[in-house]
């Protein structure tokens, strides 16, 4: 185990660097400067050239590249050039409004996607199986920003329980959770309810039912533990997309998260925010996915990794 | 236990969700004097929902400054509600005969939000700083030096005279800082911005808000209000939520007083709305449709004219803006000193549509038979060229409209929509044939960013008749004089037609539960001094 560990963390590396690679040539090579941006409309050239060498711009781009290879190594991810903040500083004070929000939207998708796909497979092609795959749909296909407005509208403009928007501890994050909950909670359905129904037409299962078990221990006790395993693929891989920033969510909730951060700072090209932005959620993402591959071992001792 | 119907779970949600909302605090709470009205209090917090969060609060440090940053700072001068300069927290100011030095006089007991007192010699050391290293010293001219007469009096020599200046030191950029908190942070202020404005930071939450409290050492109030001292709410919170449809729920809950950036569409509702007071300024720009005049098409004036003769600008305002701006034709809006209303009726009846006539200058520049499609053509070639246009809806809006008008004289136009950062980057280059693009400044000056010498990035036009006259108004001393020069390059711009003037904005803000809330019919700024919470 501790050696297929060892083997994925070096992969990690190797992907973050070929990350590093793309991401850097994306920024420098889109139109756009943030030169333009920071000096803004009537600079003068003197002002504009003092400033491309004053932020390392004027060197080729092998060189920027090295520098800014060196400071990632020394876990440096450089400095904002619109807010002259780090740009750590910066994703250290977002990420704890992300985190959360990708956890109690998980944890909210995940009840109610494997609730409805349990019910849509247990019940299959009957009328709470085409129920549930509606609601299923209806979590994949409506937008973002609709149902939050939705909700905003409903809960926090009509009826005043939840604040409109702003971060200001937890309760602020129940209504942004459950819009992200609910997209989240499509896909878990209709993966649980495929996945379920191939674990039910198993012969133990049919053992299991002949037997005498009711149907709550048949269900969550031999079904779903067996059922769970891709779904937890899924749901790691839609964690690692939640903790990359919720742009839309963020937005219309105007939460002070990295999506939003990532936003700006692509409109106002301030290379160093972007580049250490897409690492990180990059890094994010490899391990909430090495996590999940350890999981599995955990949740089917069958799997061995050697 | 039996099924419960659907029905009886809705009913049961409802009823729930109408108790939570009964037990819920009500919307506001005023308390109305006999007469109605409701009484005005000190104290309390205001809440301003704006846009775009400041980068950062330290002036020196940024190009963009706006009401969430801009009132920590009091500049050397300051526009009157007439547009003339005058002191601000400068008492008394004077400008040598031949325009090479400017002579300050501070106002006595003036200090910075650390007690700190504002002395020659600390706004010395603020404008060093300022030069060494603002992305704005451009705008402090050909400095030579700041000699330091006294305690309170402080000259600026030019090596040249520079006519902008003293519009350029009414702007929050050109502000002096605090000597103490430089001395301590010279490279970043962002949370310790310290001037002598009316509030000072008091909370700067990235990506949330900045929390201002009022300065209570304050006592440079304007003329133009009422209160002289400090402001006498609370503080002030400035959240910044990007999202229009969020930002105007907040403000309809009464969870914000100010809503800034009123976007056109929801002016009419709050208009209808008796608890709300919307507040209109004309923006210190316009926007334009500027040709590439490099490129050959535009070479010929004929068919600038005739795009100008082709375009009906209120339709554009009625349609694409609700009416929340004003036609211009001229080259600057009224809200820029230098102005001419003489110029803008020329230029009026000059631009006036006249489709008939933009068809024949058309047809003079060789555009006199029309293809299949009826757009007009050239040696087998339609007249067809490309838009740029920001990603904000309204200036797409905008650019449709005028599709629509230059087709009918058969100019197609194809629209393409590009990044803001695409089109501040490429247009310097010259690989646009055309752009919908605003402008913005306190300053006449602004046509020579626009025209002058190897500064046309957007419209890239040449004339030298017009840079001569404008490189004079930059060192002319004498105002008229210099008034009198932007009104003849005012003229050569309205005849040689480098780009079409569309509309000047209006700025929308609206409040509600305040009283005494003014804005600066120039700069378009919250006045502070007289705000207070209904209660």
């Amino acid at each position: 185990m501790s050696g297929y560990i060892v083997k994925r963390l070096f992969t990690t590396l190797l992907t973050l660097l070929g990350v590093s690679i793309i991401v850097f040539l994306m920024v420098h090579l889109i139109p756009g400067d943030p030169v333009t941006y920071i000096l803004g409309e009537f600079a003068t050239e003197e002002a504009v050239n003092k400033l491309k060498s004053e932020l390392g711009l004027d060197k080729n781009l092998l060189i920027q590249y090295f520098v800014f290879l060196l400071g990632v190594i020394q876990g440096d991810l450089g400095t904002s050039y619109i807010t002259g903040l780090s740009v750590i500083e910066e994703i250290i004070n977002r990420i704890p409004v992300t985190f959360q929000l990708a956890v109690f939207s998980l944890i909210i998708g995940s009840i109610v996607g494997i609730l409805l796909g349990i019910i849509a497979a247990v019940k299959q092609n009957t009328i709470f199986d085409q129920l549930a795959m509606l609601i299923s749909l209806v979590g994949i296909s409506a937008p973002g920003f609709w149902i939050a407005l939705f909700l905003i509208y409903l809960f926090s403009y009509l009826i005043p329980i939840f604040p409109i928007s702003g971060y200001d501890g937890i309760y602020s994050l129940i209504l942004p959770s459950i819009t992200l909950g609910l997209g989240t909670s499509g896909n878990i359905a209709r993966m649980t309810r495929s996945s379920m129904l191939e674990v039910i037409k198993q012969d133990y299962m049919r053992t299991a039912e002949a037997k005498g078990v009711n149907v709550f221990q048949l269900i969550f006790g031999h079904a779903l533990q067996n059922a769970l395993i891709p779904v937890i693929t899924l749901i790691g891989i839609q964690f690692g997309n939640l903790l990359a920033g919720a742009v839309v969510t963020e937005t219309v909730f105007a939460l002070p998260g990295i999506g939003s951060l990532a936003i700006d700072a692509i409109a106002t090209r301030d290379m160093p925010t972007v580049q250490g932005l897409v690492l990180f959620m990059a890094f994010m993402f490899i391990v909430v996915n090495l996590i999940v591959d350890i999981f599995y071992s955990v949740i089917d001792p069958r799997i061995k990794y050697e | 236990m039996g099924k419960m119907k659907p029905f009886k779970i809705w009913s049961m949600l409802l009823v729930l969700l109408l108790v939570i909302s009964a037990c819920s605090p009500s919307e506001s709470s005023e308390t109305e004097t006999s007469d109605g009205q409701a009484e005005a209090s000190e104290g309390g917090t205001i809440v301003v929902t704006s846009v775009r969060e400041p980068d950062t609060v330290d002036v020196q440090r940024t190009t963009w400054v706006d009401d969430a940053n801009n009132h920590l700072y009091e500049p050397l001068l300051r526009f009157d509600f007439d547009g003339n300069i005058v002191p601000a927290l400068a008492e008394s100011y004077e400008v040598s005969t031949d325009g090479l030095v400017v002579s300050f006089t501070l106002k006595e007991g003036a200090t910075f939000h650390t007690g700190t007192p504002v002395t020659s010699d600390a706004v010395k050391i603020s404008f060093e700083r300022f030069i060494e290293s603002s992305p704005t010293s451009y705008m402090i001219g050909p400095l030579k030096e700041i000699k330091v007469i006294d305690d309170r009096t402080f000259e600026f020599h030019f090596s040249e005279p520079f006519a902008p200046f003293l519009s350029n030191a009414t702007v929050s950029y050109l502000a002096p800082l605090d000597p103490s908190v430089i001395g301590e942070y010279s490279e970043d202020l962002t949370d310790v911005a310290s001037s002598a404005g009316i509030l000072k930071v008091s909370e700067i939450k990235r990506g949330s808000s900045i929390t201002y409290v009022p300065y209570e050492n304050f006592n440079l109030g304007p003329a133009y209000s009422e209160n002289k001292g400090a402001a006498t709410f609370d503080e002030v919170v400035f959240r910044f939520i990007s999202d229009d449809d969020t930002r105007l729920l907040e403000f309809k809950r009464g969870n914000s007083q100010i809503m800034m950036s009123v976007p056109p569409n929801y002016i009419k509702e709050l208009e209808a709305d008796p608890n709300v007071t919307l507040e209109r300024t004309l923006a210190n720009g316009h926007v334009y449709l500027g040709f590439n005049n490099q490129k050959p098409i535009f070479q010929d004036k004929n068919i600038r004219q005739a795009i100008a003769l082709a375009v009906d600008r209120s339709t554009i305002v009625d349609f694409a803006l609700e009416g929340s701006a004003q036609p211009i034709y001229g080259p600057l809006p009224p809200t820029i000193p230098g102005y001419s209303q003489i110029v803008e009726d020329e230029a009026a009846a000059k631009y006036a549509r006249d489709l008939e006539e933009a068809k024949s200058l058309l047809a003079e520049s060789g555009y006199s038979e029309t293809n299949g499609d009826g757009f007009v053509v050239k040696d087998g070639k339609p007249l067809s060229i490309e838009l740029w246009v920001t990603q904000e809806p309204t200036m797409q809006r905008i650019a449709q409209v005028l599709q629509n008008q230059l087709k009918e004289v058969g100019i197609e136009i194809r629209i393409s929509v590009q990044e803001d950062a695409t089109i501040r980057a490429q247009s310097p280059e010259g690989v646009h044939e055309m752009l919908l693009w605003t402008y913005g400044w306190y300053d006449a000056d602004i046509l020579n960013s626009m025209f002058g010498r190897g500064l046309s990035t957007r419209v890239h036009y040449q004339n030298d008749e017009l840079i001569s006259i404008l490189e004079k108004a930059r060192v002319v001393v004498d105002t008229d004089e210099r008034m009198a020069l932007y009104e003849e390059a005012q003229r050569i711009i309205v005849e040689e037609a480098p780009w079409v003037p569309l509309f000047v904005r209006e700025n929308v803000l609206a409040h509600r539960d305040l009283e005494g809330l003014k804005i600066h019919p120039i700069t378009g700024t919250i006045i502070w001094s007289d705000v207070k919470l209904k209660k």
